[in-house]
């Protein structure tokens, strides 16, 4: 049954959905519990499975990861809720030390079955420390798994899949997408986990981008139309692993692409894309991969200098 | 101040143009609407005038020099002191390597003042002396204020090219077989894809590696349309069909009534023309486009080279009028200066070479638009000139051109100018 709903509504229900039927499935964080989410994603959770598996937890997100990372090891299925991604910065030894590596140093002795939430990007006026992009650092990471769902459905496709994993996985939200709206389907099913998806034909240039930056290309693309310019928009929907196929097949036919990310430019995650896909598709392409990214600085608190530091 | 004079845009499809010659040095003063240049395009030559009072300034572009539209080919000073001076480029035309990847150039406050916009902007603006010319994107239109820092950030340091060809354009000229160097450029002096594959369906360029010594020169901007229009009349399939005709007739009647022979060959085409409307329709990929105005181009030689001014309305207007016009027409011819409006568009072709006594028959290609094109010769000494037309065989079989051609050499050697009215 296909009903419009809201980006926060399609995680709880993927959320609410596991936790019914797998008891290995339990929530942490703060906030998560008593007050229902600072983002309304475990709304009514806590009311209905409890406090052993709706865990409210203190300021420390370093612990509560680790913690994360310990009941992961014993086969559980926790799903952490980073407040924030800048908060992620404090919870790195636990990410990436511990769940990155344990699975590959203990010689797969140890499931790693760890998803964590997170909310990142630009969001109104929070200020440069409330206001990173993040998604490079955890990119470089190997043995994560991101996925940046920019739609409802996409978020209740990949949560579910991320939970269901054995390998860690983090699922990069956006502050100014939890209230979007879209249509969702629990019955269609779902792509494979890190497939990208073209979310617009076209045939002039192929548009990459991620998250609230795949919303915007696609509005680009119809201002675009209106000049007579067709863009292709690809919705990466994950950055680790990148579905290349997916990309090289549009920019073959397309031999001109645009990476929009809301990463800052230098080193972000369009980097990566950038790099790749001209080694992918060098002699297939009518112009160098252009990347359209934050500009490389804090984010300001102003709003007006704010909106001008982002695509 | 110094502001910029760039390359004009002189009909739809003019992507580039030629600075035949400058008629004003740098420190020279001029006053607004003063010619200071002449610019060809592929068919007609503008003059240039200064759009505002002021010193020619520098560095102005070479004569004879392609370049692209809008590009900047010379400066307007506002003072001779500055004219003369070596002062640097204005704010925003200044070329500079592309910024360092410090950080403090992208962290200036995005106020259009404190933004250094000269860094995206050079390359599109320089004067072609610096070999940095490509035509602005279309997305690059706006002014280096009025775009976002984070699109400056993006194409900052971003090399524009300037000559080279693309990764594509290379692999397909490999796959295709076709030497790169060959090729004439696109714009900013870059082979495209585009530009290879133009050359793969045009078909194979002459091996000259055992011919005589060769001066290789490009043609006039007039010759190397000509080259490409009749180049695009291989695929349509033709024939030819002649008549033997008198033209005393009418020959006597152009001296008697002080009109061009030429305009009255013209005419008498066009009022038989009205009868078989088919010569008039014209093959188009969507199907036939059929016309009830007659058109004519008439083909000139000029030093330049061919070109076909054309005549409208022929069969609908009064004589004195289709004199006038195609006066104006041959005057505007000699001094170059037709616009796309006055040899685009014929319905109908003529072309004469009457007045090459020994060339007795001689065909002509039909042009895209049109469905034929009549070649008249010269008259031999029995008085009979052959009349060839050539026919687009999409549109006209043998008998339409043939019915075509009896009705037409009546009324040629009768000298019918007026509509008939008999049946």
């Amino acid at each position: 049954m296909t009903q419009e709903v809201l980006y926060w509504q399609a995680l709880n229900r993927a959320l609410d959905e596991l936790m019914a039927v797998d008891e290995a499935v339990f929530v942490l964080g703060e906030d998560v519990g008593l007050y229902g989410g600072s983002y309304r994603v475990t709304e009514g959770l806590y009311a209905k499975y409890g406090d052993w598996r709706v865990r409210d937890t203190p300021i420390s997100e370093g612990s509560f990861t680790g913690l994360g990372v310990g009941a992961a090891l014993m086969g559980l299925r926790p799903v952490v809720e980073i407040m924030t991604v800048n908060f992620a910065l404090l919870a790195l030894d636990a990410l990436i030390n511990m769940a990155a590596k344990v699975p590959f140093m203990s010689g797969g002795a140890f499931p790693m079955g760890l998803t964590v939430r997170m909310p990142g990007g630009v969001a109104k006026q929070l200020a440069a420390q409330h206001s990173q992009r993040l998604e490079h650092t955890l990119m470089n990471a190997a043995g994560l798994r991101i996925v940046v769902p920019a739609t409802p459905q996409d978020a209740y496709w990949q949560l579910k899949q991320a939970i269901l994993s054995d390998e860690p996985v983090i699922v990069l939200e956006h502050e100014l997408l939890y209230f979007s709206k879209g249509l969702l389907d629990e019955t269609l099913p779902p792509p494979p986990p890190h497939r990208a998806l073209c979310r617009r034909q076209g045939r002039d240039l192929t548009i990459l981008a991620y998250s609230k930056m795949a919303v915007l290309a696609e509005e680009a693309a119809g201002i675009l139309a209106g000049q007579g310019i067709e863009a292709e928009v690809i919705d990466l929907r994950s950055l680790s692993p990148i579905d290349w196929n997916t990309c090289t097949d549009s920019v073959a036919r397309t031999h001109r692409v645009l990476i929009v990310e809301e990463d800052c430019r230098f080193a972000g995650a369009g980097a990566e894309v950038a790099a790749t896909l001209a080694e992918r598709c060098f002699t297939r392409l009518e112009a160098a991969p252009l990347r359209l990214g934050g500009l490389d600085l804090p984010t300001p608190y102003n709003g007006t200098l704010e909106a001008q530091t982002i695509p | 101040m110094k502001h910029p004079l760039t390359m004009p845009v002189l009909s739809d499809t003019m992507e580039t143009g030629r600075l035949s010659r400058w008629l004003k040095k740098p420190g020279d003063a001029v006053k607004k609407g003063e010619v200071i240049a002449e610019v060809e395009s592929d068919k007609a030559l503008m003059e240039l005038e200064a759009f505002q009072d002021g010193y020619l300034a520098g560095p102005l572009a070479p004569e004879d020099s392609e370049l692209p539209v809008k590009n900047v080919i010379g400066w307007i000073a506002d003072s001779r002191e500055e004219a003369l001076s070596e002062e640097p480029q204005p704010a925003g035309e200044q070329p500079t390597a592309p910024p360092a990847p410090a950080e403090a150039t992208q962290a200036v406050p995005p106020s259009p003042a404190a933004v250094p916009p000269a860094k995206t902007e050079a390359a599109p603006s320089q004067p072609p002396l610096s070999r940095q010319t490509p035509p602005p994107p279309a997305a690059e239109e706006t002014t280096a204020e009025g775009r976002s820092p984070v699109v400056q950030a993006s194409l900052a340091g971003r090399q524009q090219p300037a000559g080279g060809i693309t990764p594509l354009a290379r692999e397909l000229a490999q796959e295709l077989n076709i030497d790169p160097h060959s090729l004439p450029t696109g714009p900013a002096g870059v082979i495209r894809a585009g530009q290879v594959l133009a050359a793969a369906l045009a078909g194979p360029a002459p091996d000259l590696r055992h011919s005589a010594e060769y001066d290789i020169k490009r043609p006039s901007g007039l010759r190397q349309k000509v080259a490409e229009n009749m180049a695009a009349t291989t695929s349509t399939p033709q024939f030819q069909i002649t008549s033997r005709l008198h033209l005393n007739t009418l020959h006597d009647l152009a001296r008697q009534r002080e009109l061009s022979f030429t305009l009255l060959l013209a005419r008498v085409c066009a009022l038989t023309i009205q009868k078989h409307p088919r010569v008039n329709a014209a093959w188009t990929p969507q199907g036939l486009a059929w016309r009830t105005q007659v058109d004519v181009a008439i083909a000139v030689d000029t030093p330049d080279g061919l070109i076909s001014p054309v005549l409208r309305d022929v069969a609908g207007r009064p004589l004195e009028e289709l004199a006038e016009d195609w006066r104006i027409l041959k005057d505007k011819t000699q001094r170059r200066r037709l616009q796309p409006h006055d040899y685009e568009g014929g319905s109908f072709y003529l072309s004469n070479l009457g007045v090459f006594p020994r060339v007795f028959w001689f065909d002509a290609l039909v042009p895209l638009g049109a469905s034929a094109i009549l070649a008249v010769a010269a008259a031999d000494k029995a008085g009979r000139c052959a009349i060839t037309l050539s026919c687009d065989h999409r549109v006209l079989a043998g008998a339409d051109a043939a019915r075509f051609m009896e009705d037409l050499t009546a009324a040629l050697e009768n000298a019918r100018l007026e509509e008939s009215t008999q049946a």
